[in-house]
């Protein structure tokens, strides 16, 4: 799971946008907008931060994801924190 | 700051409304207090033959404020000496419990406790406890089952997976799964029909239903008490000693 592009992070965080948030299933995605914008609750959100950070086996403590507003921010700090790994 | 619980009762239907909204409904000292009060004054209303237990339209129940998880933590407050989950089962009336919003940990097991169970399509329920550092409390582990079906219920205890309601659609613990904006009028719909019987016969089925959830829930209590002794346990100072 090394190496992995900004592009390629932002496939999977997107993919778990889609699979959670129903509506937008099929969608294109607008990565300025923040999760709430686009339709997830609070819940939603955990559950695709976490399944993002699973697919990519990282692991980022809570306090660092609460200053996101929004998805390119999501992306950003996983793709930092995946070349810190590899 | 409005009353946390209200209770309204018409045409035999008990609504307690719980509507803490700065709160999230968590279950911190004061709202469980309040919220006891009004199941007790719901069933005690001769009019009464079944209550409707109610959330906010986002969330049903947080589940316990981060003051309670900490006191668990250091043996101030014993597990079973949580004995919310009790009244509801023990309540001489049927509860409804409608879930429009989310449900998570100690909020999914108060709902879960109900005798009829109603969630919204596109809110999340799950048993959070292990992501705390803790074992699963409240009798999560006996009601989980109950209404999920084992298999479901060790998967979200085991993971923490908070998941969305229209994948309990069909689950034979769970009533119906409506859109959101449904689950309440859906929910006092069944509880009209219920409240058309006479209110001795509904006290009895309600008493004789229940009976293998209240004995499963002692049990479970039982070990989930235990669980909770050995994964605090702390001599005084073995924190320091542990420490590195």
């Amino acid at each position: 799971m090394s190496h992995q592009t900004r592009e390629e992070i932002e496939r999977i965080v997107l993919t778990h946008l889609r699979r959670t948030v129903m509506q937008l299933e099929g969608q294109p995605i607008d990565t300025s907008l923040s999760m709430k914008d686009l339709g997830a609750n609070s819940l939603d959100i955990v559950e695709v931060v976490s399944g993002s950070m699973r697919t990519l086996r990282i692991r980022i403590p809570r306090a660092e994801l609460e200053h996101l507003t929004d998805v390119a921010g999501l992306v950003d700090l996983l793709h930092a924190k995946a070349l810190e790994k590899s | 700051m409005t009353a946390p619980i209200t209770l309204s009762v018409q045409h035999g239907v008990a609504r307690v409304a719980m509507r803490d909204v700065a709160g999230r409904n968590m279950l911190g000292e004061a709202f469980v207090d309040a919220l006891i009060d009004a199941l007790g004054r719901a069933a005690s209303d001769p009019e009464a033959r079944v209550v409707v237990l109610e959330g906010l339209p986002d969330v049903f129940c947080a589940g316990a404020p981060p003051e309670l998880l900490e006191a668990l933590r250091a043996g101030r407050t014993a597990p079973a000496d949580l004995t919310l989950p009790r009244i509801l089962l023990d309540l001489p009336l049927p509860i409804i419990s409608a879930m429009a919003g989310h449900a998570v940990g100690g909020g999914l097991c108060l709902g879960l406790c109900a005798d009829m169970v109603l969630m919204a399509r596109e809110s999340r329920y799950g048993a959070n406890f292990m992501d705390l550092g803790f074992t699963p409390g409240m009798g999560a582990t006996a009601l989980l089952e109950h209404a999920l079906s084992p298999a479901v219920a060790h998967e979200l205890l085991y993971t923490g997976e908070l998941r969305r309601g229209d994948a309990f659609a069909g689950a034979s613990g769970v009533n119906h799964v409506v859109p959101r904006a449904e689950v309440v009028p859906r929910a006092v719909d069944v509880a009209l029909r219920i409240a058309s019987k006479p209110r001795a016969c509904v006290e009895l089925l309600k008493r004789s239903l229940s009976l293998p959830r209240r004995r499963r829930y002692e049990a479970a209590l039982t070990l989930e008490t235990l669980m909770h002794t050995i994964t605090f346990r702390r001599a005084p100072g073995a924190g320091a000693d542990h420490a590195y």
